[in-house]
């Protein structure tokens, strides 16, 4: 909301500067977006240093002074003025400057002295009604600089955001009574007087059945008026505060709710068909808007109907033909208190914002209903011509904020308990602040009664109470203290992403919606996917279920510039619905790595290596390890989006925790990635913490390690091979590995060299030869019967 | 000549040849060569040691003598010209072996944690050291969770500006409960403060909340996801000072100086009185800039006291309890601690960025 300077201070004196008033502001919680200083009405009044002052030859009274502005030579003026000396700043208006008086600064010769501009004081620049000699500039003012610019004394405007609580602020008066209570100056009355009946127009005709969501409802007539544009200076005010003028009727109501904060409405009477009726819709009546839009209404809207229908929604928005225009000459004006509750409904429904609903749905204050219904019927009569008729009145001000037994809103608290929840005294001396913004305060003891003036609708606990004197008394003059804090030990960190990092992959955080498609590259079709009502696009529309679309994309992203590999890995959540459960969802915490392109780089010790599935095998090996973890890796052709023969389920003790394998060489090239992409997922809800190992005692006698390497078919797993290596090589073997893979010359087709090294101990003795060639035979006999397996050379 | 007065002459000489040899020996295996050539089993002392059989029997021992001392004296050079050898040949191994310590060491790439984790990991961290106890809770949440439970009911104006993004109906059967992505991570106090009472406990309660949050707004300045940590104590006689203890403390150890907090009067549902709370511009230490806009005062989070509506939503009295709480955007003092100019640098993902804002802990 913008308020122009002036219009405040025609409710209240502000002395201070506008920057000092936007502190004052922010400090009693009105954010101020900003304080815009329109700089047209002085420009050309810079500031000048006086650079020698010499009595006038003939005249007494005035001096002549030699004046810096910057340029390149100093200015000669005569001044009149007796207030300055030497070496003073002052402001010039220099030549060809108008002053806001109307004054133009032109070259001339006072009492035959060339003068080349004037020197102003306060009343001159449109600052002050009266002022004593020129206005004298702080000294470090910079000589040529705007005097408007640099003192922003200019009509400023405030643009301010008025918190949602706060709809009493929504409105000049509202500001001003803020400012007002807090510099301890008075709020000017209001300047009202009585209106002029033509007992010969004839009433509006009102009903309202809608009590409860219309409390105050009021009309009238006026008759014979002539629309014409409102005056100049209504639509300069209009504009400042951010307003577009319409025409004179709409304008002078604009102007009310902008100064007032209560929102009025006017029909052509001349389009409205028998008596206006105020109720709540039954469903399904249609409805033009004065935006264009044409609206079935849902069953509760609150409506202001005549005989033929909808003329307005009530509160938000009047109906197109009922809209005054330049033609129109008769009038019924609205002015009522609409229930916030209702309006805030029907306002989001149908996706409607106006100036009115803002302030229905924040609360106006029903005492203004009347207010402005005076003030609106004076200025359009005075503007526009034209005879009122009486206000016909529904309902009663009164009932808005009263109780169930009638009586005006009131909120005991207690001083004491406000205190200790500050933190701070609370001085008696405050209490002439709360009045003076509308409170009134009984304090009996600790005892403390707060009669809630009818516009603060957002008052009505001991904590509002707590809060207005929070803020009258300052926010800064509570303490810092810290609280007694418990010592509970914090609790172990996660520490999933940081051991990934470690071993050296980049953190990478994506959103957690991703676009159907992607869904669908390594999840299938189900319905248990959770869509987006209202996405911000496409692309980001479906909850993932899995991290590897957002991995891909960041792949693609990097390697698209310049990056020759990546190693990411992302946590987060993955989320579904619950198969079981109706209406409910999982959030699934996993954390999943991509590997794709160099994993060593050209170096001084060797060649750029590209990413295969081991390096991302070992890399989440090395993950569970740390977590006192083992995975066994399965081998699945199965899985959604990943390459068949390099894939593979990750158990972890019985459960299936996650999946690993080779992006389908498909989905890579679509994402222009010409490398190999490897992935992993893990389901981290679905680990359990690995156990601490128990000690076993170290062994005390040497073992013996044996190599044998066998011709297997290339369908054998390593993972069966050792199986079948421990299970045969006896009680004594500490270890089995692969040492050696070979599948090039000398090895047919179909068949692969592997080089299997076991290891063998004994607690108690030293091994022999003997040992070790009896379980390498027992070895070569296990191979060949499982596998037929050939021992080699 | 006599026999014996020859063959000493033969020693000597052999002698003094043999240490010159030894002395002119280039390495340990030119020495050892001469070990043999010398005192091998055909060496020149074996071969002169032939002679000693000629001599009379009485000459012998005189000559043994002189043989032992021969011996001796050979065995001694060679060991002293071994030792020397030896030496030289170390320090010519260890240049030999000289490397470059300057070349980059083997690495397993250069992992780092997202800059976003790290703010989140420090924030989490000050406040479990000040005794508050980490809580989580989901990010598809109910409306009652995330708005009701607050002090936002439906009509409240203060919802619309939420910008939600909802779910699409996830039952099959009739109309569900509408499913929403939490616009803050405040319903995990709600979440929290119930499950504690349920599990019988009673305030103190301290609590901070780390966690996703999402708005339908994106542009320049706004991301659809962004992190919050959700931080707040119930207990008898919290008080705004505490509000401003805790929030100057933590505030001052995050950003690693002694920062000026400023709290203005605000308006949040669930808080009364609230606050936004600002802290002294940490570019231009409060003198304005272009960071503040001039104010000296930089906006990072917004707090108050917990609405007795909300305690009572919970179940908890408000007339014995009170409590405060606050909501922290974490990109927001991430940005402003690593000078980082731009949300949407977050979730580009750029491994530039990444690895260069990123910390590897
Ligand atoms: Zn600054």
């Amino acid at each position: 909301m913008k308020i122009p300077f002036s219009w405040l201070k025609e409710h209240v004196a502000l002395t201070a500067t506008p920057m000092q008033i936007a502190d004052d502001l922010v400090r009693l919680g009105h954010e101020v977006e900003a304080v815009e200083m329109p700089r047209a009405a002085v420009v050309g009044v810079r500031v000048g240093l006086i650079a020698s002052k010499q009595p006038h030859p003939d005249a007494d009274k005035l001096s002549l002074l030699k004046v810096d502005v910057g340029d390149a030579e100093a200015l000669d003026i005569v001044c009149g003025a007796s207030n300055m000396d030497e070496g003073d700043k002052i402001p010039v208006a220099t030549l060809g400057t108008v002053l806001p008086n109307g004054l133009k600064i032109k070259k001339g010769k006072i009492r035959g002295e060339t003068s080349c501009g004037m020197c102003c004081s306060e009343t001159e620049l449109g600052l002050a009604e009266a002022s004593a000699g020129l206005l004298i500039l702080p000294a470090d003012a910079p000589v040529g600089a705007e005097v408007g610019a640099y003192l922003k004394l200019e009509e400023a405007v405030f643009d301010l955001s008025i918190t949602p609580n706060r709809g009493d602020c929504m409105n000049v008066r509202g500001i001003a009574r803020d400012l007002a209570a807090d510099a301890g100056l008075p709020l000017n009355d209001l300047d009202l007087h009585a209106v002029a009946i033509d007992t010969s127009v004839a009433d509006a005709i009102v009903t309202v059945s809608a009590e409860q969501d219309c409390p105050v409802y009021m009309a009238r007539s006026i008759k014979g008026i002539t629309v014409v544009d409102s005056p100049a200076w209504m639509q300069a005010k209009l504009i400042q505060a951010g307003q577009r003028p319409v025409n004179g009727v709409v304008d002078v109501l604009n102007t009310i709710m902008l100064d007032l904060g209560q929102p009025m409405h006017a029909f052509d009477a001349d389009t409205v068909s028998g008596s206006i009726n105020v109720s709540s819709a039954q469903g399904g009546e249609s409805f033009s808007a004065l935006d264009g839009r044409e609206l079935t209404l849902n069953a509760g809207d609150l409506l202001v109907n005549d005989a033929s229908g909808v003329i307005a929604l009530a509160g938000i928005m009047g109906s197109e033909p009922t809209g005054v225009r330049e033609t129109t000459t008769n009038i019924v004006l609205e002015s009522a208190f609409f229930r916030p509750a209702r309006i805030s409904e029907t306002r989001r429904v149908y996706a409607m914002v106006s100036e009115a609903s803002m302030r229905f749905e924040r609360g106006v204050d029903p005492d203004m209903v009347a207010v402005a219904m005076q003030r609106a019927t004076n200025m359009i009569i005075d503007l526009f011509g034209g005879s009122a008729s009486e206000v016909t009145v529904c309902g009663d001000a009164g009932s808005v904020n009263a109780d169930a037994s009638g009586a005006s809103r009131q909120v005991n608290a207690s001083v004491s308990r406000i205190e200790t929840r500050l933190g701070i005294e609370i001085p008696v001396a405050v209490d002439d602040v709360l009045v003076r913004m509308g409170f009134a305060l009984q304090r009996n003891g600790d005892a403390l009664t707060v009669s809630v003036p009818t516009f603060r609708h957002d008052v009505s606990i001991p904590e509002d109470i707590s809060e207005e004197y929070a803020r009258v008394i300052g926010f800064d003059k509570i303490p810092e203290l810290l609280p007694p804090l418990a010592t509970t030990a914090p609790a172990q960190q996660d520490r999933s992403v940081h051991d990934a990092v470690g071993a050296g992959f980049l953190q990478v955080i994506n959103y957690a919606f991703i676009s159907a498609s992607e869904q669908r590259l390594f999840v299938a079709q189900d319905d248990l996917d959770i869509a987006l009502e209202n996405p911000i696009s496409d692309a980001m529309s479906v909850m993932r279920r899995s991290v590897w679309p957002g991995l891909l994309n960041t792949a693609r992203y990097n390697m698209n510039r310049q990056q020759s590999g990546v190693s990411l890995v992302e946590q987060g959540r993955v989320y579904l619905k619950n198969q079981k459960a109706e209406n409910s969802h999982d959030e699934i915490n996993v954390i999943a790595w991509l590997m794709s392109g160099d994993v060593e780089q050209d170096d001084w010790f060797g060649n750029a290596r590209q990413a295969d599935f081991f390096d991302l095998k070992g890399a989440v090996n090395a993950w569970l390890t740390l977590r006192g973890l083992t995975g066994r890796f399965i081998a699945d052709d199965s899985m959604q989006g990943l390459q068949a023969g390099q894939s593979a389920k990750i158990l972890v003790g019985r459960a299936e925790a996650g999946r690993i394998g080779r992006v389908d060489g498909d989905i890579a090239s679509s994402l222009d990635i010409d490398t190999p992409v490897f992935v992993a997922e893990i389901n981290l809800d679905a680990l359990t913490t690995g156990k601490q190992a128990k000690f076993v005692p170290l062994p005390e006698f040497p073992g013996v390690e044996r190599d044998l390497v066998f011709l297997f078919e290339r369908t054998v797993s390593s993972e069966a091979i050792l199986n079948a290596v421990k299970s045969a090589a006896g009680k004594m073997l500490t270890d089995a590995r692969i040492f050696d893979r070979y599948d090039g010359k000398g090895v047919p087709d179909g068949f692969v060299s592997l080089g299997i090294r076991f290891a063998l101990q004994d607690g108690k003795r030293t091994l022999t030869q003997e040992d070790s060639d009896t379980a390498s035979q027992a070895v070569i006999a296990a191979m060949d019967k499982r596998f037929g397996a050939m021992l080699r050379g | 000549m006599s026999e014996i007065d020859s063959l000493k002459a033969q020693l000597e000489s052999l002698q003094a040849d043999a240490l010159n040899a030894f002395a002119a020996a280039e390495n340990l295996n030119a020495l050892q060569q001469l070990r043999v050539q010398y005192l091998g089993k055909k060496g020149a002392l074996t071969e002169v040691l032939k002679g000693v059989g000629k001599l009379p029997p009485a000459d012998r021992p005189v000559i043994g003598q002189h043989v032992n001392a021969t011996k001796s004296a050979l065995a001694a050079g060679l060991e002293a010209c071994e030792t020397t050898l030896a030496e030289k040949e170390k320090i010519a191994r260890i240049e030999a072996e000289r490397i470059d310590v300057s070349l980059p060491g083997r690495t397993k790439g250069k992992g780092a944690l997202h800059p976003v984790q790290n703010g989140l990991d420090e924030i989490s961290m000050i406040f479990s050291q000040m005794g508050f106890v980490v809580a989580e809770g989901p990010e598809i949440e109910d409306e009652f969770h995330n708005f009701d439970a607050l002090n936002i009911p439906p009509e409240h104006p203060a919802r619309a500006m939420h910008d939600t993004f909802f779910v699409k109906e996830m039952g099959n059967g009739e109309k569900s409960e509408p499913m929403l992505l939490r616009t803050h991570t405040s319903p995990v106090q709600i979440r929290t403060m119930k499950r504690f009472l349920a599990e019988g406990g009673e305030p103190p309660l301290a609590v901070v909340a780390p966690g996703r949050v999402y708005r339908c707004d994106y542009d320049v300045t706004h991301s659809p996801m962004f992190h919050q940590v959700e931080v707040f104590k119930v207990d008898r006689d919290v008080s705004m000072a505490h509000l401003k203890g805790v929030l100057k403390h933590f505030l001052s150890t995050y950003f690693e100086k002694d920062v000026a907090i400023r709290l203005r009067p605000h308006y949040f549902p669930f808080t009364e009185p609230s606050a936004e709370v600002d802290i002294g511009c940490v570019f231009c230490a409060g003198k304005g800039c272009r960071i503040c806009k001039g104010s000296g005062w930089i906006e990072v989070l917004g707090s108050g006291m917990i609405h007795p509506n909300v305690l009572q939503s919970v179940g908890i009295d408000s007339e014995e309890f009170s409590g405060f709480a606050f909501g922290l955007g974490v990109e927001r003092l991430v940005m402003l601690k690593q000078g980082i100019p731009d949300l949407r640098l977050f979730f580009e993902n750029d491994v530039r960025f990444l690895s260069r804002m990123g910390v590897n802990k």
